[in-house]
């Protein structure tokens, strides 16, 4: 009984503590903040490298490597089975893109990987001119809507009115085979420059910045996943195609627009791998490791009388729940179905707040990008 | 004493709540911004809406790498070089319009009528900045900006262009625009006694004499100059608080925006009420109450602009990257800082109520504007987070916020 009673006493002074830290740090923006608890960052990030992030790009790049050779067949042999191979293995590199988006840090950020995979809608326009002229700089930042998954998707379901069509163009169209050429193996590269970069000496560097400064590993890595878990998930899956940010909803901004029958599945591979990674499941195998999770159980985090941990897997299981309603091709969701598309919006919505606000809160862990304004 | 000091405070604050809402017995407030004499319509401001879709086209065209400098200029002008009739914009109406954005720039009876020379060269700032953006910027398109050099820059998924200093220049227009065309002809011309009362207009508005062919006095119809300049291109002019915000991308837009946050809501309504008062206290004939809602517009107005100035500035501070040696992540930072730049440029518009001065004078709009660009040899490439600090504190200071309610 004694001893209990301590410990309440010293949990409520350790929390003033920390509450008067937490003001501290607000008002000195630049001073590196110490933590104020003792769980294991290390062991986390070790789990984060190991078992998350360098399985997940090996899975990508092997994926990606398909991609190739299915594109380096096809060229040489423009024939409708290898057209179909093709879009095959760019599904399945699609897919396995959605578990490595949110690790936007080192070689990653450095090379801005994801806007170089995956901005959408792709620009049309811009696509053909390059087709056409057969010169373009795919490093420059405005050719990323001209290059990536989505311009593939492009390339190998809109070219032209249908298949036949499509097959046609890459016969007759030197410029269009040199571009798709250009487009997977640039793909390749920035992921395989991203992965080598992991097996070298990075993931020694990753695992040893486990301070918690706004510099260190686990302060920057949670706040990418924050900004891809409300940027790129809640509002670029759903959100802007659903017309929350706009004034009609906008059908054309879906993931895959041209292939248009995968949008649910890459969207619910990124919300599994999401997930996933708070609750630190290993990419490959059943096994759990260090996790933002067990990070937040072990500060024992209490909103609203439930455990925070606890309070977002269940709103992840509702945003699974809800999204597991809409049908594969979100393109005609938005069309006759936006209700549904709301819904799973205003799901994801309510975790960003658990997330973004709670847990950023409970781990002492300042936002650092801002709320573009969209102009 | 914290406690008295807040009683005191809510209390002041009370009293000028219930001070707007009752200005006087004998003025009849209607709840949207329509005024009618003999059954008709007594309100108009096309001129206002033109100007503001001028500016909507110009900023626009300063990110068409096809335009030519002729004519952006003559977007501005809306007349050629040599003072001929043009016809740059999209939209025919415009072409045909009368008005042009440069001659209301920096143009206000209390502040340029005497003042000529800073008006001159204020209005050829934004031909400076458009020359820079057709010589510098637009052959640098397809190059990767860095210090010192021209070019574009990613910004999440959107590419800005930037001059040698990194300032996004269509931004520095537009935001400066917000000051030196709408805030000035706003606050400095048409809510001005000087303006509203001179000549015969007083009498004029007493005696029910009209303008020729006109439905309205002259002082009402400058009144609703004024209200153009904020509300001219809003989906439903007589009750445009439903869409604050969204109308434009100047004054409608920001004044929107700060309502937005927590700190400030009820600021739009404040400057839509303090508008229909106004107006109606002229039928009234109630001119002190015109000049209270004349003052409260002008510091709420002011506000708008400081706050946006300060966030800027803020934003800025949290893009600019962790690593300053990485040339490629300043997209999103330049972005803040030119937006940040053109409303400190407004600033010099503001007007403090109660007084023919704005909070900030030319020479200290210069001092922070030269203090952005001058913390190394290539602009905001070397701008340090010490300096939007200080820049943010000394806009603060003179009102009644801190930079943190700004900055959030």
């Amino acid at each position: 009984m004694i001893i209990h009673h301590l410990n309440t006493k010293t949990t409520s002074i350790i929390l003033s503590m920390a509450m008067i830290f937490f003001i501290v740090a607000c008002s000195t923006e630049n001073e590196p903040k110490a933590s104020t608890d003792n769980f294991d960052r290390q062991a986390m990030l070790v789990n984060w490298a190991d078992n998350i992030i360098i399985p997940a790009y090996d899975n990508y790049v092997g994926k990606l490597t398909d991609l190739t050779n299915a594109k380096n067949d096809f060229i040489a042999n423009r024939t409708l089975s290898n057209l179909e191979a093709l879009k095959i293995a760019w599904l399945e590199a699609y897919i396995a893109w959605q578990s490595v988006s949110m690790f936007e840090i080192g070689k990653a950020e450095e090379l801005s990987l994801r806007d170089f995979t995956n901005v959408f809608p792709t620009s049309k326009t811009a696509i053909e001119e390059h087709v056409n002229s057969g010169t373009y700089d795919l490093t420059l930042p405005s050719s990323r809507n001209q290059q990536g998954f989505p311009a593939i998707d492009y390339l190998l379901h809109g070219a032209a009115e249908n298949q036949e069509m499509i097959l046609e163009r890459f016969e007759t169209e030197e410029n269009l085979r040199n571009y798709l050429n250009d487009l997977i193996n640039r793909l390749a590269d920035l992921s395989t420059a991203v992965l080598q970069d992991w097996e070298g000496g990075y993931r020694d560097e990753f695992v040893n910045n486990d301070g918690s400064t706004a510099s260190s590993s686990v302060n920057k890595l949670v706040n990418d996943y924050m900004f891809y878990y409300e940027r790129t998930l809640r509002a670029g899956k759903i959100g802007i195609p659903a017309g929350v940010f706009s004034n009609t909803p906008l059908s054309d901004r879906v993931e895959a627009f041209y292939r248009r029958d995968v949008s649910k599945t890459l969207f619910m591979a990124s919300l599994n791998a999401t997930i996933d990674f708070f609750n630190g499941q290993y990419y490959n195998g059943n096994g759990q490791g260090e996790s933002l999770k067990s990070y937040l159980d072990f500060l024992n985090s209490i909103t609203d009388g439930s455990d925070l941990s606890g309070l977002i897997n269940d709103q992840f299981a509702k945003s699974k729940a809800k999204a597991e309603n809409l049908g594969e091709n979100f393109y005609t969701e938005v069309e006759n179905n936006n209700a549904q598309m709301l819904q799973t919006y205003d799901e994801l919505q309510a975790n960003t707040i658990l997330l973004k606000v709670d847990m950023f809160q409970a781990l002492n862990i300042r936002v650092d990008y801002v709320d573009a304004d969209g102009d | 004493m914290k406690k008295l000091l807040m009683i005191a405070l809510v209390g002041t604050m009370l009293f000028s709540c219930s001070d707007d809402e009752n200005p006087s017995p004998n003025v009849s407030t209607p709840d949207t911004y329509t005024f009618e004499r003999d059954g008709s319509l007594t309100v108009a401001f096309n001129g206002q809406t033109n100007r503001i879709m001028m500016a909507e086209e110009l900023v626009d065209a300063m990110l068409d790498f096809s335009a030519t400098k002729e004519r952006l200029l003559e977007m501005y002008r809306n007349e050629t070089a040599s003072g001929g009739d043009a016809s740059p914009f999209d939209n025919a109406d415009l072409n045909a319009a009368d008005q042009s954005i440069k001659g209301k720039v920096a143009a206000s009876a209390d502040y340029f009528s005497a003042n000529t020379a800073e008006s001159s060269q204020i209005k050829a700032d934004f031909e400076t900045w458009i020359n820079a953006q057709v010589d510098e910027v637009f052959p640098n398109q397809n190059t990767v900006a860095s210090p010192g050099a021209a070019g574009q820059l990613a910004d999440g998924s959107k590419t800005r262009y930037v001059d040698a200093k990194g300032l996004v220049l269509n931004q520095v227009v537009a935001k400066s625009l917000i000051g030196a065309l709408m805030a000035d002809q706003m606050l400095n011309n048409y809510l001005s006694s000087e303006v509203l009362d001179a000549d015969t207009k007083r009498n004029d508005n007493d005696n029910g004499v009209l303008e020729d062919g006109e439905n309205y006095s002259t002082m009402e119809h400058n009144w609703d100059e004024a209200y153009g300049y904020i509300y001219g291109t809003a989906a439903d002019k007589a009750n445009p608080s439903q869409t604050i915000g969204q109308d434009d991308s100047f004054l409608n837009d920001y004044t929107g925006t700060v309502n937005n946050d927590n700190d400030f809501t009820g600021i739009a309504e404040d400057i839509f009420n303090a508008f229909t008062v106004g107006r109606a206290a002229i039928v009234a004939k109630a001119y002190d109450v015109r000049d209270q809602q004349a003052d409260i517009i002008r510091e709420n107005i002011s506000k708008v602009i400081a706050i946006r100035a300060i966030n800027y500035l803020q934003s800025a501070k949290i893009a600019l990257p962790d690593d300053r040696s990485n040339e490629s992540a300043y997209g999103g930072a330049f972005q803040n800082l030119s937006e940040g730049y053109g409303f400190i440029y407004s600033l010099r518009f503001t007007r403090m109520p109660d007084s023919d001065q704005p909070y900030f004078t030319k020479s200290e709009v210069d001092g922070f504007l030269t203090q952005l660009l001058t913390d190394g040899p290539n602009g905001f490439w070397d701008v340090k987070e010490t300096t939007l600090d200080s820049i943010s504190e000394a806009i603060a200071a003179k009102f009644d916020f801190t930079v943190a309610e700004a900055g959030s």
